[in-house]
């Protein structure tokens, strides 16, 4: 284990800045948002989690793909400077990974996803205070889990001892960071088994995508839905929703093609233009939603798609509860 | 509050064991502390779900566009009332269909300034009488329901429901001193390049969930305007100017209409200010038409009528005034 | 050098549209900067074609219909009037420069009136500027 005071820190991704562009979470209005930063002195306190996920960073919600005038095309995929993720928590590292099995899988690679992935250093933050509406330990993470990280970063105070996960980041750590002593890293053990103990929210997944498999006519989906309003809030916190629409923005004879975030939620996702809609109601997306997290992600990548960060069940304007929805499954 | 809750469950019981409604709307524990949320009642087993507290925050009457013909009970406070009388008075729900537990509204609590009151997780809140009490980890604190309840509430002028089958609860008096429109005004004073910074400021922050749409009982419609693609008025990127006509336009849809109860705002995932632009919107509507939404099923709503002597001192350009034709 | 100002006028079949029609054929001048749309009525306006021109880059709206009580669908302008008293506060109030929107009342005889309109929007238009609020900006 590695450590470096926190002043160092600053110094460090500093110094990184004139090859990196560095994201960090940037508070704006009491929200923090992941976002490039020219000038960095810590990380904020008050620092829980991002509003909007960091999924953000290697995809948009609104990205021009290429861009067109008089016939002549730019496309907007290369990567021209490599990145620096700085303060994802665990789950959201986890959540990556998630989504590279759809961006980058091993039919198609998306290269506006992986050019950017590939081209970064992800320098995750430990959680020392899960919140009650954590649940990432049900789905194999965990507040200091390294999974899908480069460094992990553990917050003991004045400095931070961090964990090199992979040889890309030992690379960019040699020399800057200081060995850890025995008494920090014992400290930061303290620190992730005590965060640890902290989440008592728990989901039981196992038999969900079986009994998904099952009830996709049971009347449960109609008593789930009633309470959700439709809107695209779980969705677009979701670090690992990952559906967009593709649209042209075009005046006269140039114009750009851009990929925007999209919801299931909303009922124009599946309506076609003959005007029949496949899923017409409330009912029927959500049931969707669920199953596509927890049984058809799970079919084709063996993982459901949730990492228990919680966002969708702290923000739902009715709180509907997805921890909820998931144990009322098992009890069909 | 204890005493109304059980109120509110034996009437809710007795509806159903009548079979005077098909589902009851009301709110039941959330999972969160300073939740309660939107539950659906379809027997009586499930009456003892039913809870009524300071957290009851939603506007119910949204569900009501989507009832279809079923004859359906819903919690009304008076925000929430006026929006059935809306929906009533728009065609969109039959007043027979309709079951309205009205609840005179002491006011719900801006759960957001709570959780900025405290320096850690809020791990359970309760409320009682007067107060909210709240604990987490290693600290509890009371906060007072009068300093913190949400500004929609704060400023009510009508908490008592207008429109109601059955009312839970003695009526309350009315504020009627409140002055409602004093943050506008004061709004209104700032020069026009500030108003711009405020206004493009925190639209900026919009993510297109379409939250406070969703939550609003008034927008029904079947297609939205930003979901039209034939004409397409907008994109669905996040381009600042896209932003800012979503919700310029979504005030506007709001003309006569509003209620002014706070679900857009409390439902925005980026605390976006949305009440300053709807707000106005509602004062304007006062001055030009005289109208309130929802007092009086009776009354049209002010898009739909029209006076020859409407005020038209908006036009400033020429010479223009007295409206009479000039051959 | 600063662009000429670009007015979008919405002109009224039977009146407003009939009077810039009469400015013309009197051959009075007034400047070549309005576009003009032509609707059967001043209520066929959607606050949202105000809002939207001013989003693809024009500087200024001018609405023009018949005067109240002159409509030729009868109630036409009062049902209009009251929806343009509303989206030219709401502009305002959000930062818009309010000489931006205009509405005015013409007949089809004020051919000469049309003209003073016109002039007048777009001198006040182009005191102020090419609009940078609210438009979508495009890569030069």
């Amino acid at each position: 284990m590695k450590k470096i005071s926190k002043k160092g820190m600053n110094e460090f991704i500093q110094s990184l800045m004139a090859d990196y562009a560095v994201f960090a979470p940037v508070n704006i209005d009491g929200i923090f948002s992941f976002r490039p930063i020219c000038n960095f002195q810590q990380i904020d306190r008050d620092y829980q989690n991002s509003k909007k996920p960091p999924k953000e960073v290697f995809f948009p919600q609104s990205e021009t793909m290429f861009e067109y005038k008089n016939g002549k095309v730019e496309s907007t995929e290369k990567v021209t400077r490599k990145r620096l993720l700085l303060g994802i928590r665990p789950c959201d590292a986890r959540a990556n990974l998630l989504l590279d099995h759809v961006f980058g899988g091993q039919a198609y690679k998306d290269l506006y996803y992986t050019n950017k992935r590939d081209n970064s250093i992800i320098m995750g933050l430990g959680c020392s205070q899960p919140l009650s509406s954590c649940f990432c330990t049900s789905f194999g993470g965990g507040p200091f889990s390294t999974a899908g990280l480069d460094v992990l970063l553990i917050d003991i105070g004045d400095r931070y001892v961090a964990q090199v996960v992979t040889d890309k980041a030992r690379q960019v750590l040699t020399g800057k960071f200081a060995e850890a002593t025995r008494q920090e890293v014992e400290l930061a053990e303290k620190i992730k088994s005590e965060a640890e103990k902290r989440i008592k929210s728990r989901v039981e997944m196992e038999g969900i995508k079986d009994k998904l498999d099952e009830i996709f006519d049971n009347p449960f989906w109609n008593r789930l839905s009633e309470k959700c309003i439709g809107c695209g809030v779980c969705t677009y916190l979701c670090p690992t929703c990952h559906c967009f629409d593709i649209a042209d923005e075009v005046v006269d004879s140039e114009g750009k093609r851009v990929r925007n975030w999209d919801s299931c939620m909303f009922p124009l996702f599946t309506l076609q233009t003959s005007g029949h809609n496949p899923r017409p109601t409330g009912k029927e997306r959500m049931r969707q939603r669920i199953m596509h997290k927890f049984d058809y992600f799970v079919e084709n990548y063996e993982e459901p798609a949730c990492v228990g960060c919680g966002r969708c069940i702290m923000n739902c304007p009715v709180n509907v509860d997805i921890r909820n929805a998931l144990q009322e499954i098992l009890k069909t | 509050m204890e005493n109304l809750q059980r109120k509110i469950r034996d009437e809710a019981r007795n509806l159903l064991a009548k079979g005077s409604v098909d589902l009851i709307i009301g709110f039941e524990e959330g999972t969160m502390p300073l939740r309660a949320s939107p539950v659906f009642i379809h027997s009586q087993h499930d009456v003892e779900k039913l809870v009524w507290n300071c957290f009851c925050e939603n506007n119910l009457a949204t569900y009501l566009a989507r009832v279809g013909s079923s004859k359906v009970a819903v919690f009304a406070k008076g925000c929430d009332s006026r929006s059935i009388v809306a929906l009533i008075v728009e065609g969109q729900i039959k007043r027979e269909q309709i079951v309205v537990i009205g609840i005179p509204c002491q006011g719900m609590v801006d759960r957001r300034k709570i959780e900025k009151g405290v320096g850690g997780e809020i791990l359970g809140a309760k409320e009682k009488n007067n107060e909210v009490l709240v604990k987490g980890d290693d600290f509890e604190k009371v906060f007072e329901k009068e300093d913190n309840l949400y500004p929609s509430c704060r400023n009510c002028r009508h908490r008592n429901p207008s429109i109601w089958d059955i009312l839970i609860g003695e009526k309350i008096e009315e504020n009627s001193e409140v002055a409602e429109y004093a943050e506008i005004k004061e709004y209104e004073k700032k020069s026009i390049n500030e108003r711009w910074e405020y206004f493009s400021r925190e639209t900026g922050k919009c993510i297109t969930c379409y939250a406070c749409r969703q939550a609003c009982p008034m927008c029904y419609c079947e297609e939205c305007f930003v979901d039209s693609s034939y004409p397409k008025w907008i994109e669905k990127g996040l381009d600042p100017s896209d932003l800012a006509l979503w919700h310029v336009m979504r005030a506007y849809h709001q003309t006569g209409r509003c209620v002014d109860c706070g679900s857009c705002e409390r439902a925005c995932p980026m605390e976006i200010d949305l009440r300053f632009l709807t707000k106005k919107i509602n004062k304007e509507v006062k001055d030009y038409f005289d109208f309130e939404t929802g007092m009086d099923m009776k009354v049209s709503p002010p898009l739909a009528v029209f006076s020859a002597d409407d005020r038209q001192d908006f036009i400033d350009s020429g010479q223009e005034g007295t409206g009479k034709s000039q051959g | 050098m600063k662009r000429e100002p670009r007015i979008l006028a919405f002109l009224c079949n039977w009146c407003s549209y009939a009077g810039a029609d009469l400015a013309g054929v009197s051959r009075i001048q007034y400047p070549p900067n309005v576009r003009v749309i032509r609707v059967p009525c001043s209520s066929r306006i959607n606050p949202l074609f105000i809002v939207k021109a001013l989003q693809q880059g024009i500087d200024g709206v001018l609405v023009a219909g018949c005067h109240p009580g002159d409509c030729h669908y009868i109630s036409g302008n009062f049902v209009a009037r009251r929806k343009f008293a509303i989206i030219k506060s709401l502009l305002e109030y959000l930062g818009i420069e309010k000489d931006r929107v205009q509405f005015a009342w013409v007949s089809a005889a004020e051919g000469a009136r049309f003209a003073e309109v016109v002039k007048e929007i777009t001198e006040k238009v182009g005191r102020l500027g090419p609009i940078g609020k609210l438009v979508k900006m495009r890569k030069a």
